[in-house]
């Protein structure tokens, strides 16, 4: 089970995780159970981390915050200080930059919905349906 | 009138309006509904009271639009039929007012369908998967100001959304019937626009 095969996304506001969604490398089988605990355990527990990189730069993406076993963490902080977390097993910075910027403008348009309140989960089918387009896009 | 004139107009009318910016504009109206939305219970209520808050927009409306053309040398001529009044509504009226043109299909004499493409409204709009929401009008203030312009002059209208792009439809269509001419209380002359 090589975990460079999932990819886990969550986007983590102040209180809960809003919206998750895993990504898989097309051809591969699903991961089995204990490796998908593991994996949100591991991204969950580098929020600690974001915090503290935060206060390093002024830049928006802040790159790869965690490093466990071959697992990476990368965190891209909004002006509004929700998390977009990315686990993943080596990519290169410009795909995930690439991805966090567009899930970004996605993300900025669905709170425009008047309909959806900021910071609470993402119920949206098409934001769902976009966000792994654009994965498919830049991290396939 | 023609259509070409009527379209003319309409673009022409619309350059000298002051403009706001379309995403507040959007945004306001969305926190509007989200206000209807969470002080009433049923989407009819909600439907009320948005197609209430466009028949007071709407009284006001005809008087700007004709004051508006008159300055700008236009001459609106009285309709002759409830089509030509149809049709500058949605080529003169609504692009003065909203920037977009809306089309006419007649359905008989006294009733039409208005096409709306592009709704300024429900700019980033997405309605909520459940299915209460399948009766939510978002949009029905369109309904209450052709209704309250229509009525200042003279004639009573009633208008219903018949199919809504954020319901799934490809098209906004609001169908607009003909229940009645009021007769001006003072003076033979009326104007029917």
């Amino acid at each position: 089970m090589s975990s460079s095969q999932v990819l886990l996304f969550v986007i983590v506001g102040k209180n809960e995780p809003l919206y998750e969604a895993e990504f898989h490398k097309s051809g591969s089988a699903g991961s089995s159970d204990s490796v998908t605990r593991q994996n949100y355990f591991v991204l969950h527990s580098a929020l600690d981390l974001v915090e503290k990189a935060a206060w390093t730069t002024n830049q928006m993406y802040l790159k790869v915050v965690d490093k466990v076993n071959q697992q990476q963490v990368s965190t891209f902080l909004t002006a509004g200080n929700i998390k977009f977390m990315l686990l993943h097993g080596g990519r290169s910075e410009d795909s995930i930059k690439n991805f966090f910027n567009d899930v970004y403008e996605l993300y900025v348009k669905l709170s425009m919905n008047p309909f959806y309140r900021y910071d609470t989960p993402i119920t949206s089918k098409s934001f769902d349906s976009r966000v792994r387009a654009v994965a498919r896009r830049y991290l396939a | 009138m023609s259509k070409s004139t009527a379209a003319a107009n309409g673009h022409s009318l619309w350059q000298k309006m002051p403009k706001a910016n379309a995403e507040l504009f959007a945004l306001t109206y969305g926190t509007l509904v989200t206000e209807l939305v969470r002080d009433y219970e049923s989407t009819e209520d909600i439907n009320e009271q948005l197609e209430k808050m466009g028949y007071s927009i709407g009284v006001r409306c005809v008087d700007e639009f004709l004051a508006k053309a008159d300055q700008a040398g236009m001459v609106i001529p009285p309709c002759r039929a409830f089509a030509e009044t149809a049709e500058v509504m949605a080529k003169t009226g609504f692009r003065m007012f909203l920037g977009v043109s809306a089309e006419v299909q007649m359905i008989s004499d006294s009733s039409f369908s208005l096409l709306i493409y592009e709704n300024p409204l429900s700019l980033f709009v997405e309605l909520p998967s459940d299915p209460k929401w399948k009766d939510l009008k978002y949009s029905n203030l369109y309904c209450g100001i052709l209704r309250g312009s229509l009525e200042q002059v003279n004639l009573r209208v009633e208008c219903t959304f018949v199919k809504d792009v954020l319901q799934g439809d490809d098209v906004n269509e609001i169908r607009v019937d003909l229940k009645e001419v009021l007769v001006d209380g003072a003076g033979e002359e009326y104007q029917e626009e």
